[in-house]
């Protein structure tokens, strides 16, 4: 196997060359996948015996509770990277990533909060998952804030990676610890072992919602990691060339 | 500069400024006395609160302990001194946490009898209660000093320390309250302690090595 | 299709206020970053652009 693509994504000036076609056609995929899954959820799944209408919410909540997991995930493999490899895109990928976790987890929380309400009848329990995404949120703040508040870019770069590599490895002892705290949640609505419970009218439109926030999300992060690339390649002639001869 | 040497000068600079460890006291005792006041000073609440008060008056006196441990060090050079020794830096790490968590720590266990009379802790809880807090605290000061670096060249660091930190404490007090809350119910409570163990010698492993990363890029 | 009407759907069941209110702060949020990433994005190009005519004709 090749590692050569690898090596490659450590030069900026490759990626955004080579990210440059990509960004537009993700974004508008993932926007089109997710309306198609939001618009199915809403209008012709069918409704839960149980909680009726109120699920629905799910087809927002679990795709973005699925990214505010993955969002650190990527953040911790790409802290490791940067400590490890010293890649210069590593940083610029935590920097463009950190406020879209939080985004992500901030919805996670207040829309699953509000489906609380109508089906355990209370806006919050310390349940489990409830606490480990408002802990994932407390994290991403604290990246960002310490990113906004370290004037010296090598030193932020640093912080940042340490930051996320020492959260990554504590995030799984944070949820066995939250865990042992008593559960309400119901269970994992996907799984990769096991068969869905629900009927497939009411996972397929998950499906599409999931995988369209995902491409949503990606397309958001090739722009974020553009800009940045401009921002701290500015001297370099490439940048120039970009930045006066082709426009937007 | 030996280790040895360097580890006596640390114990010698705490000495000096024992006002601040006294200070830290202080401020964990007035912690503590906040919840009977704030909240319910009658036994039926404070006995089963008091693993959950003294944890995060605990959590709350370390982290100021922690928060400025660097800043010193940082502005009067000594921390480059450290960088360019020729010592294993990750070493001398270990060697500060040591000292801080001797004088930190020591005397809050000494005040902890006074302390678990007043929130009326049963003494089966109150030994589980300082078992959890030897066992506990370690990591405290191994994921806090992390912080501490990360933010030695910021000049009001104190809060992003918290933000940063304070997350990560959450599975050390969880599990602390859990093991003196089963004790508490005669519960075995054994797996508990261990996990705390396992949380401190985890931290253990990886902090020196990760301040020790953190200092160097903010040193240069 | 699980609504006979748009009212029905509107209504949705009896829990309009939850199904609408989460959707709403959902399409804020995702709306908010976009239009932050687009903005940023617009801004850089806009100084590094200007910076480097005024060097241009200096």
């Amino acid at each position: 196997m090749s590692w050569a693509w690898f090596h490659k994504l450590g030069s900026p000036k490759w990626f955004f060359s080579w990210s440059k076609p990509w960004a537009l056609p993700v974004f508008c995929f993932g926007c089109l996948s997710l309306l198609i899954g939001l618009v199915w959820g809403l209008v012709f799944a069918p409704a839960d015996y149980q909680q009726g209408n109120s699920f629905r919410i799910i087809y927002i909540h679990v795709p973005v509770a699925m990214l505010a997991q993955s969002c650190y995930l990527a953040l911790g493999v790409a802290g490791f990277v940067f400590l490890v490899w010293q890649m210069k895109m590593a940083p610029i990928f935590i920097k463009a990533m950190a406020p879209i976790g939080a985004v992500m987890a901030l919805i996670a929380l207040v829309s699953g909060a509000i489906w609380g309400k109508p089906t355990w009848g209370t806006w919050w329990v310390w349940d489990a998952r409830l606490t480990s995404v408002l802990v994932l949120f407390f994290l991403y703040m604290g990246i960002i804030a310490l990113q906004n508040s370290l004037d010296d870019q090598v030193l932020a770069n640093k912080a940042a990676a340490v930051i996320s590599v020492v959260g990554l490895i504590n995030l799984p002892v944070i949820k066995y610890s939250v865990v042992l705290l008593e559960t309400l949640h119901q269970g994992p609505t996907f799984t990769l072992t096991k068969k869905p419970d629900m009927p497939p009218e009411m996972w397929l439109p998950l499906l599409f919602a999931v995988i369209g926030l995902y491409c949503f999300v990606a397309g958001l992060l090739i722009w974020r990691m553009q800009s940045e690339i401009l921002k701290r390649e500015y001297r370099s002639s490439w940048v120039k060339q970009e930045v006066t001869e082709h426009g937007l | 500069m030996t280790y040895s040497s360097f580890l006596v000068s640390e114990f010698l600079v705490l000495w000096r400024r024992k006002q601040d460890v006294f200070n830290a006291l202080l401020f964990f005792v007035i912690v503590v006395v906040l919840f009977p006041i704030g909240i319910n000073s009658s036994p039926e609440f404070l006995a089963p609160a008091a693993a959950g008060i003294v944890w995060c008056a605990t959590v709350l006196a370390i982290l100021m302990a922690v928060e400025g441990m660097f800043k010193e060090d940082y502005h009067d050079g000594s921390l480059e001194q450290l960088v360019v020794s020729g010592l294993s830096l990750p070493l001398l790490i270990l060697l500060k946490i040591v000292a801080q968590w001797l004088t930190v720590v020591l005397p809050l266990l000494l005040m902890m009898p006074l302390l678990s009379e007043m929130l009326y802790l049963p003494s089966s809880g109150f030994w589980v209660l300082t078992m959890t807090l030897l066992v506990g605290t370690p990591s405290l000061f191994f994921i806090g000093v992390i912080g501490s670096a990360l933010t030695v060249s910021i000049k009001q660091g104190a809060m992003l320390v918290m933000l940063l930190i304070l997350p990560f404490y959450l599975p050390v007090i969880i599990f602390s309250t859990l093991a003196v809350k089963a004790s508490q119910a005669g519960l075995p409570y054994s797996g508990l302690l261990a996990m705390l163990l396992a949380i401190s010698l985890l931290s253990l492993v990886i902090s020196p090595f990760m301040t020790a990363i953190v200092v160097k890029a903010s040193v240069n | 299709m699980a609504f006979n009407s748009l009212s029905e759907f509107l209504m949705m069941g009896t829990h309009a206020v939850y199904v609408w209110s989460a959707y709403g702060f959902s399409a804020l949020g995702l709306t908010w970053l976009v239009w932050n990433t687009l903005a940023t994005r617009r801004k850089t190009r806009d100084t590094l652009r200007k910076r480097f005519l005024r060097n241009r004709t200096r």
